[in-house]
């Protein structure tokens, strides 16, 4: 056992970067997504709160595995297939499997940022929009100078869960071959045969990744309380 | 944010007042100014739903007056500020503030929304402190009085530096330049608040029921800074249950019952001589209390 550990380790701690390298780039595009959406939802903007509300409906409902599949084998396929030469070459980035993943899940979990991000603005006291306003603030400086900053210190803690939910759900980048945690453990599997040892480091791997994020983000939110106070 | 406020031109204990009033505003405070109002209202109305909250309200206010807006809760009078800078929306009639309407342009004698930008221009011109003084709780004190001048007004951040200093002596705060929100009391807070208005050189300030939400030992403090405020020439509408302060720091007061101003007198008048039997009973009510 710990002969495989020794073994295998490195290439498991490689995955291991790659993996929370994904989710950093997720949550970055998952993050501006979310804040675009739930801007779109609070706005007075019918249009804007339509596509809003259909974007998490639809997104929030396809689990991410179909969604990886669409964008990495559907899209890149259906664009050459169409023939014109700037769809293609927009869309020729999609072949790269670490980017397909990247936008897959930033899609995916942008759903549940919007969700978090329109609460956390609804968790703003309306007094607060109206001194702003008062002082002759368009609504749209008053959002990004009063509401947004108060509403990223509550959204914050939810936030971190949602990194965490897309860190284990890098793991769905190894069925189109990105050698993250759970493909290398994959390939250890297949060539030691231990499965059981294999399948159980990868395991640990991300349980101790989880609860180092959490305490950062415990930690994190700890300073927002302090700071004004 | 760690940053500290320069000691200014004015010497040790010297006011640096002069910074957010205008002599004009002074000097209109002492002649009890008779030239054009820089607040009218004209038969504004307001409905919410059925119930009607404003009916038919006129009022005109004079350079350098202040005006107390009394009587019973639910009366119109909170709604009343707050069509003034539009935070409520007025049905009919016309708000004018310096000579502008707001929230609506007329187009053949009708009225038409008017452009959010338009609204803000009015706003930045009148300020308001309200019942819970709704400080942003983000930022330190000093960061409080900056937003409005450095985001809206954009003017630079030494003459803004400069403004909330002077308001800060004024309302007498200065040591607490660098303190959040949740670390003053209720009556520090809204001395902020107060601050906070007064940094934009309003030509106009509203004040929204600003003491009842405080203790009654911290009411005093916030009483002082407006009757100094008063005295300064500031343009003011005062809704206030504090009777001893409309009796003595008020030019008029308004009495409004239903949605509509029943009496609108020189304060020494209307607590002398009610002139309806229905404002006797409410005043006496009151200081019996």
């Amino acid at each position: 056992m710990l002969e495989f550990t020794r073994e295998y380790f490195p290439l498991y701690l490689r995955g291991a970067v790659i993996g929370l390298g994904i989710t950093v780039a997720t949550m970055l595009g998952s993050v501006a997504l979310g804040l675009v959406t739930a801007l779109g939802r609070v706005s007075g903007n019918r249009v804007a709160q339509a596509l809003g509300s259909a974007y998490v409906a639809l997104f929030r409902g396809i689990p991410p595995l179909v969604l990886l599949y669409v964008i990495y084998f559907g899209v890149p396929s259906w664009a050459s297939s169409l023939g014109i030469r700037v769809v293609a070459d927009f869309l020729a980035p999609l072949n790269n499997r670490i980017i397909a993943t990247v936008i897959a899940l930033a899609i995916n979990s942008g759903a549940y940022s919007t969700e978090i991000i329109r609460a956390s603005i609804g968790s703003i006291p309306v007094e607060q929009m109206e001194a702003a306003r008062s002082l002759g603030m368009s609504s749209w400086l008053a959002m990004r100078r009063i509401i947004i900053p108060q509403s990223a210190r509550v959204a914050f803690a939810p936030l971190g869960n949602e990194f965490i939910t897309v860190l284990k759900g890098t793991s769905l980048a190894s069925v189109i071959g990105v050698t993250e945690l759970m493909r290398d453990a994959q390939l250890a599997a297949a060539s030691t045969f231990q499965n059981l040892m294999a399948y159980t480091l990868a395991g640990v791997f991300y349980v101790a990744m989880v609860i180092v994020l959490q305490y950062f983000v415990s930690l994190i939110e700890r300073r927002f309380a302090v700071a004004h106070k | 944010m760690g940053e500290r406020l320069s000691p200014g031109p004015g010497r040790e204990g010297t006011s640096n007042a002069h910074v957010l009033f205008s002599a004009l505003d002074r000097e209109s405070a002492v002649r009890g100014t008779v030239d054009s109002p820089v607040l009218r209202l004209v038969d504004v109305e307001k409905r919410f739903g059925t119930t009607t909250a404003l009916s038919r309200v006129s009022l005109a206010i004079n350079r350098g007056q202040t005006v107390a807006i009394i009587g019973p809760s639910g009366s119109g009078k909170t709604t009343l500020l707050r069509c003034i800078n539009f935070l409520v929306p007025y049905d009919s009639g016309r708000i004018y503030v310096n000579g502008r309407l707001i929230g609506y342009r007329e187009h053949q004698g009708r009225l038409l929304h008017d452009r959010e930008h338009n609204v803000n221009e009015i706003r930045k011109r009148i300020g308001m402190v309200f019942q819970r003084f709704n400080l942003f709780p983000h930022r330190t004190v000093l960061g409080n009085l900056l937003e409005g001048p450095l985001y809206v007004l954009r003017i630079p951040r030494e003459e803004a530096l400069l403004r909330a200093r002077a308001a800060l002596e004024l309302v007498g705060l200065t040591d607490k330049v660098n303190a959040y929100p949740d670390q003053l009391s209720g009556g520090q807070q809204q001395r902020v608040a107060i601050a906070r208005a007064l940094c934009m050189k309003p030509e106009v300030m509203l004040f929204d029921e600003v003491t009842s939400a405080l203790d009654p030992e911290l009411v005093d403090e916030v009483l002082s800074v407006m009757r100094r405020l008063a005295q300064e020439g500031m343009t003011m509408v005062v809704v206030t249950h504090e009777m001893t302060f409309a009796r003595d720091a008020a030019d008029r007061v308004a009495f409004m019952d239903g949605g509509a101003v029943v009496a609108d007198q020189p304060a020494g008048e209307f607590f002398e001589r009610p002139s309806t039997p229905r404002i006797g009973a409410f005043l006496r009510r009151l200081s019996a209390r």
